[in-house]
């Protein structure tokens, strides 16, 4: 099977390359985006063309007409880029790769990564939304991410293939870019106060992976929610990783904000509403349909805080040494 | 040291454990927001205001969900007495429906086992097997009248399949003394669609009347 990766530079993208390498039913991988892949790769084969340029991109998928589409050109706000860069970039690939690939006669299917963001968290919204939910985005990055949806299942109906879209709750991990991941690892971190806010659910970037590559196999179409079982508070969190909570309220929040960019953590929209009004999803159908058991939330939690020790090394010659 | 503590029975070793794990942390809280370390700690409250009596409690199920419909007047006292009285009884919590879904409360109470009033949320809870109470309309003005149950509140019970179970809740808010009197679950239609649900509706209000009836003394002047 011929698979394209878009999003590869990321540290999702080129794990899921390296999972798909190590897969036999993939016979040809190749991989796009704007920046390298974060580690080695040895059958994928890479080509560095920005999201925006829709023209190289488009002749690139025509000209490899992919039997599966893996489409992780996601771009979450404050992860990598600044948000607006994010929401162009997540925009521009969706409609290029997604647009051309709909004229590709070979594909089979299209695998999308989506967030449980597009759920959004308006007041009297469902908890623990499942597949059935509406989507009612209250943030920019849920609303960037259901365009993507919507731009999937088009050039689905157009190719005719299943479209699964992956709604992924907020993927964090030891070795991933994310603004919670950041802002929780502050020394003092900004929460509500306690007893007044509600729990959300992670998702290991590793079992983000697995869910991708088993998706890119099942192709189901539709959306399918990948959370980790279970929940935990934005205090919890902290304090599980020895941190410091600072309650804050209402116009708090901006302050906090601003406090955290200053220290290199900025709180963008969705991670805001996130540790204020919660965010949880049923994942039932998608451990169902994709047969994958992702680690629990207190799990993703201890290994967020996680950090590896630091082995000095003695130099043990002069050549070394110098 | 604080297990040792424990295990020489220190008054309050147990409390000082429970409390020293929450500053770390390390506690549960289910996906709807349910803390039962804090019911834990709060139930010596709980204790203080009401004293409960439950009958019947054999007809709850063990394990698996299960919609129980009670009567309410003011629904101040009801849903804790409502899960208090099923807790003590089965070691199983109670999530009951009605919570505003605005901070501080919505929250707050939801950490006592509060859930929003959808029928999503409610189908949810069902599939997770959990324990749904659904109160019926408030009735001020007569503590023996059971309310009305609105037939879109039990959509979610007839989509799942869980059983329906009529409770009467027998008390004053002015008192400690609370009775829970438990009926049969009510049978679920074996033919789909809005008569049925109802059907369901109408029987399970008619059930918890009776309840009510059996349970409440005939007023003296009848």
């Amino acid at each position: 099977m011929r698979a394209l990766i878009t999003g590869m530079g990321g540290e999702l993208g080129t794990r899921v390359a390296n999972l798909l390498e190590a897969d036999e039913r993939f016979t040809e991988i190749v991989g796009i985006d704007g920046y390298p892949p974060r580690r080695r790769t040895t059958r994928a084969e890479f080509h560095r063309i920005d999201p925006r340029d829709r023209r190289k991109a488009v002749l690139l998928v025509r000209d490899f007409d992919p039997e599966v589409i893996l489409h992780l050109g996601v771009y979450e706000p404050n992860a990598r880029f600044e948000p607006t860069e994010a929401r162009l970039g997540t925009a521009a690939s969706a409609v290029s790769v997604l647009g051309a690939a709909a004229s590709c006669p070979s594909l089979r299917g299209i695998v999308v990564r989506s967030g449980i963001e597009v759920y959004g968290r308006r007041r009297g919204a469902p908890s623990r939304p499942d597949e059935d939910a509406r989507i009612d985005p209250t943030t920019p990055f849920g609303r960037s991410l259901a365009h993507v949806e919507q731009v999937a299942v088009e050039a689905g109906q157009v190719a005719g293939v299943p479209v699964t879209g992956l709604r992924c709750g907020p993927i964090v991990g030891p070795s991933f870019p994310s603004p919670l991941g950041r802002f929780l690892r502050l020394p003092l971190v900004a929460t509500p106060p306690p007893l007044a806010e509600l729990p959300f659910c992670l998702l290991h970037q590793e079992d983000a992976a697995h869910a991708i590559v088993a998706a890119a196999g099942a192709l189901h179409d539709g959306p399918l929610n990948v959370v980790g079982p279970g929940a935990i508070t934005a205090s919890q969190a902290i304090r599980r990783g020895g941190r410091i909570p600072v309650p804050v309220v209402g116009p708090g929040w901006l302050l906090a904000a601003a406090t955290a960019e200053l220290l290199g953590a900025p709180l963008p929209e969705h991670t805001r509403e996130l540790l204020v009004r919660g965010g949880v999803a049923d994942g039932a159908e998608a451990r169902r349909v994709l047969g994958i058991e992702p680690r629990a939330t207190d799990d993703v939690v201890a290994q967020l805080y996680e950090w590896a020790s630091v082995a000095h090394l003695t130099p043990s010659s002069k050549g070394a040494a110098a | 040291m604080n297990v040792d503590a424990i295990r020489r029975g220190i008054p309050g070793a147990q409390a000082l454990a429970l409390l020293q794990r929450r500053a770390r942390g390390e506690f549960d809280i289910d996906e709807w927001g349910l803390d039962p370390d804090l019911v834990a700690l709060a139930d010596p409250i709980f204790a203080a205001r009401w004293d409960i009596e439950v009958s019947s409690a054999e007809q709850l199920p063990a394990v698996g969900g299960a919609v129980l419909v009670c009567n309410r007047r003011f629904g101040i006292s009801e849903p804790w007495v409502l899960a208090r009285g099923v807790r003590q009884a089965t070691g199983r919590f109670v999530r009951t429906v009605g919570v505003p879904d605005v901070a501080p409360v919505g929250p707050f109470v939801r950490r006592f086992g509060g859930v929003l009033d959808r029928t999503d949320e409610i189908a949810g809870l069902l599939r997770a097997g959990q324990l749904v109470g659904l109160p019926t309309s408030r009735s001020l003005r007569s503590r023996v009248d059971a309310g009305t149950l609105e037939v879109a509140r039990l959509e979610a019970a007839l989509a799942t399949g869980a059983p329906v179970v009529p409770v009467a809740l027998v008390g004053r808010e002015t008192g400690r003394a609370w009775r829970i009197a438990i009926g049969e679950p009510v049978a679920i239609p074996a033919a789909g669609g809005p008569l049925a649900a109802a059907e369901l509706a109408e029987t399970t209000r008619h059930a918890v009347q009776t309840l009510l009836d059996d349970a409440l003394p005939a007023s003296w002047w009848l």
